[in-house]
């Protein structure tokens, strides 16, 4: 069997930013038709970020994509939308109630065109409640779901990381709930609408913190990157400009192993160190001394002759790691691809293309292919998706581009 | 044969699902159990590592109270089973001919020594779909490598962006490692489902990096395409972005506040508003205006702009203040304002268990809302509390033979 596992389900995807499109390509890289609906009046501005090659991180997030212009705000547009939903399983969307009302393409209006649709409705904050019409980015949910309260050193403001936090976690959820609502579907007859929020899917990921919260009031600490049950746990500085090793030591066996990828240091013996407990009670000096050697080497030399020695240890991958790394080679992880140039103002079509990098997906799946797909530009599936699947006259097509409804 | 369809209020059928996760994969088949699919976790007679595992509730260890066991297996249920010894391995086949699915997270080769890899247990079950995430995938020279939440940060590059500029990189504090393989492990296993009893297909093998799925969950950092394109290397920014301008969170009057301002028309308001409060002509310059790509190049004077405005106000000033305006302002909380927020609330993502040992919790399982569907309550399970269940009333084991499987160290 080569089917793909999701081949003979469409989704119509309408929603830029990080998570919506990615359920959008994770659905896609296993055989779902995504025709992703998409205007060059009001661009995703994701294709600005990075800003330094504008679109070209776009092929994470678009890949394995039907991709159509198609202006819904406008009364046409809205109808050819309603016909493109009459052939589609799932329709997902990071819109607001309002604005999908204001377009009249609201979910009770989509089920009345296809009775069977599965709704996915991605939000920020949720789609109730006092704040139901309050905006929120995923980068920023790391601060709401108090994750970033719970990271960095304890006497210093908290950290936070320089991504789009839990955008990744809700489009790797609705992957989850799509598939099961069609199994739902399939078994039972009954479609259904869902919901998701950036918020709720970043406070999943507190979970124990908040239990432990409501049962014993504690606040969750900032450790550092100490750990409660393994030490030496940390980064250590290595050869080169911010270049660090991380060692996570969690029995006596790889303490011993530790020290003698180490060649057996004396200080390895001292009374301090003896015991989990002593190591535990004296992190400072011993990480001190664990800095002393490892500053010695590349990041890449001290892990290996730790891994080597079965303790665990990873560089801290730096982009240039990545890029080159020999273990995502061997796995195929990086592959090239075409991307097109951003520019405000001009229709995509327009834009000149350009050379980037994007992954594979990080699961392989032995009985059915699991791929990238093709990277299409915006709108590239026009004539696919209106022509052949809508039987739209290809004149039409033509006028509606003209009058910049198709466009 | 098809599965039985989902019980009414329940997402996925009844898919019986075989957890030996560990912490790469063990959120996979509990997103799975919570949302219907009958999970049994599979733990050594001493007990899953997560059960010694703190914090604990009460503050003392016990089995029974670790949160960190009682939230990571809500909905499953429980045997003991030694898969080092022959009998206890021949219970687990005889198990897996029962199972839909299997999620595992041993080290390379583990099973496969101990002949319950996916080739041994598919051969009486060809319906079987196994998934595994490990660290760094089932093959390439790091697949017997060792790794740990820590070590799964900074092998994937997540770390190198957490932090402080001037100060090492970091690892969040939640256990960030425990999420990315395992949610995609989650919907790799439903979609070799669907296509098992959609459309007639077999079950297959799933092969999972923990490390590829980390690196996608911070895809919008592109560090190897930076790499490729500038040889430049992603670096940390503290609690702000150096992608959009301005991003993250900022110190205000009464602590700090978050706001993230992407569109040309988002900017267009904050700018305004920030000259109307601050009188600063300079935030109306022309060369700010546009997309996040103008502002780039000007991060520290927008920054800074930014701070001299925020500091003027609460936290909730300009989270409910900066809302009206169609600008994203939000509050930085701790674990303490989460149970009580009333967007959660009304998202319906908590979830009231009663738990023998560990008593009435609110638990955030609701990732989904829907009026249809909602999470099961089970409490996590009591370590092999349903070992009669499963082994005598399902397997056709005597009560008796129990006892002897007990004593000889299978269960």
């Amino acid at each position: 069997m080569t089917n793909k596992a999701l081949a003979g389900i469409r989704v119509v995807e309408l929603g830029p930013y990080v998570a919506l499109p990615l359920t959008g390509r994770i659905l896609g890289s296993m055989g779902a038709e995504i025709i992703k609906v998409e205007t060059n009046k009001v661009l995703d501005e994701m294709a600005f970020i990075p800003a330094w090659s504008k679109g070209a991180g776009q092929p994470d997030f678009q890949s394995a994509k039907k991709r159509i212009t198609l202006d819904v705000r406008t009364p046409e547009g809205r109808d050819i939308f309603m016909e493109l939903i009459k052939t589609a399983d799932v329709f997902m969307t990071n819109f607001r109630r309002n604005i999908l009302e204001r377009w009249g393409i609201d979910f009770p209006q989509i089920r009345e065109v296809r009775p069977d649709i599965i709704n996915m409705w991605q939000t920020g904050l949720g789609g109730h409640g006092p704040y139901y019409t309050y905006k929120s980015y995923g980068i920023l949910v790391q601060h709401m779901s108090g994750v970033s309260m719970m990271s960095g050193s304890p006497d210093a403001p908290p950290v936070a990381t320089n991504s789009s936090y839990s955008d990744y976690h809700t489009g790797v959820f609705q992957p989850v709930a799509i598939i099961g609502a069609l199994m739902r579907r399939r078994l039972t007859g009954k479609p259904i609408t869902l919901e998701s929020s950036i918020f709720s899917s970043g406070t999943i990921t507190a979970g124990p913190s908040i239990l432990d919260y409501q049962a014993n009031g504690n606040h969750p600490q900032r450790l550092d990157n100490r750990d409660r049950s393994a030490v030496p746990h940390g980064v250590y500085p290595c050869q080169g400009e911010d270049r660090f090793c991380a060692i996570a030591v969690y029995s006596d066996q790889e303490w011993n192993d530790f020290c003698q990828a180490m060649g057996d240091p004396p200080w390895c013996q001292m009374p301090e160190y003896a015991t989990a407990i002593d190591r535990s009670r004296n992190q400072d000096s011993l990480d001190e001394n664990i800095s002393v050697w490892t500053s010695q080497f590349t990041a890449d030399v001290v892990m290996s002759k730790l891994q080597q020695n079965g303790v665990p240890a990873s560089v801290v991958s730096q982009g240039e790691d990545l890029y080159d790394s020999p273990h995502l080679k061997a796995r195929g992880f990086y592959r090239p691809t075409p991307y097109y140039v951003a520019e405000r103002g001009t229709a995509a079509f327009q834009w000149e293309e350009g050379t980037s990098l994007s992954w594979n997906m990080p699961f392989r799946m032995s009985g059915t292919p699991v791929d990238s797909g093709h990277y299409s530009n915006i709108g590239e599936d026009n004539s696919y998706v209106f022509e052949e699947l809508l039987g739209m006259e290809p004149e039409k097509v033509k006028a509606l581009a003209d009058q910049e409804v198709i466009f | 044969m098809e599965p039985q369809p989902p019980a009414d209020g329940s997402l996925l059928p009844p898919y019986r699902i075989l957890d030996l996760a560990g912490g790469p994969g063990v959120f996979c088949a509990k997103l799975l159990a919570d949302y219907g699919a009958d999970v049994i976790k599979v733990e050594p007679p001493s007990g899953d590592y997560g059960r010694s595992k703190g914090p604990f509730l009460g503050d003392e260890p016990h089995p029974e109270k670790s949160a960190y066991f009682l939230y990571y297996n809500t909905n499953k249920k429980s045997v003991t089973l030694n898969l080092e010894t022959e009998l206890g391995r021949a219970i687990f086949k005889r198990l897996a001919a029962t199972a839909d699915a299997v999620v595992e997270s041993f080290p390379v080769g583990y099973l496969k020594g101990l002949g319950l890899d996916y080739e041994s247990l598919s051969e009486a079950n060809p319906g079987l779909v196994m998934a595994s995430v490990t660290a760094f995938g089932q093959d390439g020279p790091w697949n017997e490598y060792k790794s740990s939440d820590l070590i799964a940060m900074a092998a994937s590059g997540y770390m190198q962006i957490t932090g402080d500029p001037d100060g090492p990189p970091m690892r969040q504090g939640n256990e960030q490692s425990h999420f990315p393989g395992a949610q995609y492990a989650a919907v790799a296993i439903l979609a070799a489902l669907y296509h098992r009893d959609a459309a007639g297909g077999t079950g297959q093998y799933i092969d999972v990096s923990q490390q590829e799925s980390l690196i996608t969950y911070y895809s919008d950092a592109h560090p190897a395409v930076l790499w490729m394109q500038l040889e430049q290397n992603v670096t940390r920014v503290g609690t702000n972005s150096t992608l959009v301008i301005p991003l993250g969170a900022y110190p205000c009057r009464d602590g700090w506040i978050s706001a993230g301002v992407i569109t040309p028309r988002e900017w267009e308001g904050l700018s305004q508003w920030i000259y109307e409060v601050t009188g600063n002509e300079e935030v109306l310059n022309e060369q700010y205006k546009g997309g996040n790509q103008e502002r780039a190049p000007h991060i520290d004077i927008i920054s800074a702009m930014f701070m001299d405005f925020t500091m003027r106000f609460t936290a909730d000033y300009l989270f409910h203040e900066g809302q009206k305006r169609n600008l994203v302002f939000i509050p930085v909380n701790n674990v303490a304002d989460l149970p009580e927020d009333p967007q959660l609330e009304a998202s319906n993502l908590w979830t009231e268990i009663e738990h023998p040992q560990a008593g009435v919790l609110k638990y955030p399982l609701g990732v989904f809302n829907s009026d249809e569907i909602a999470p099961s309550a089970v409490p996590a399970p009591l370590l092999g509390q349903h070992n009669e269940a499963i082994f005598c009333e399902e397997l056709g084991y005597r009560k008796e033979d129990l006892a002897f499987l007990r004593s000889a160290g299978v269960i």
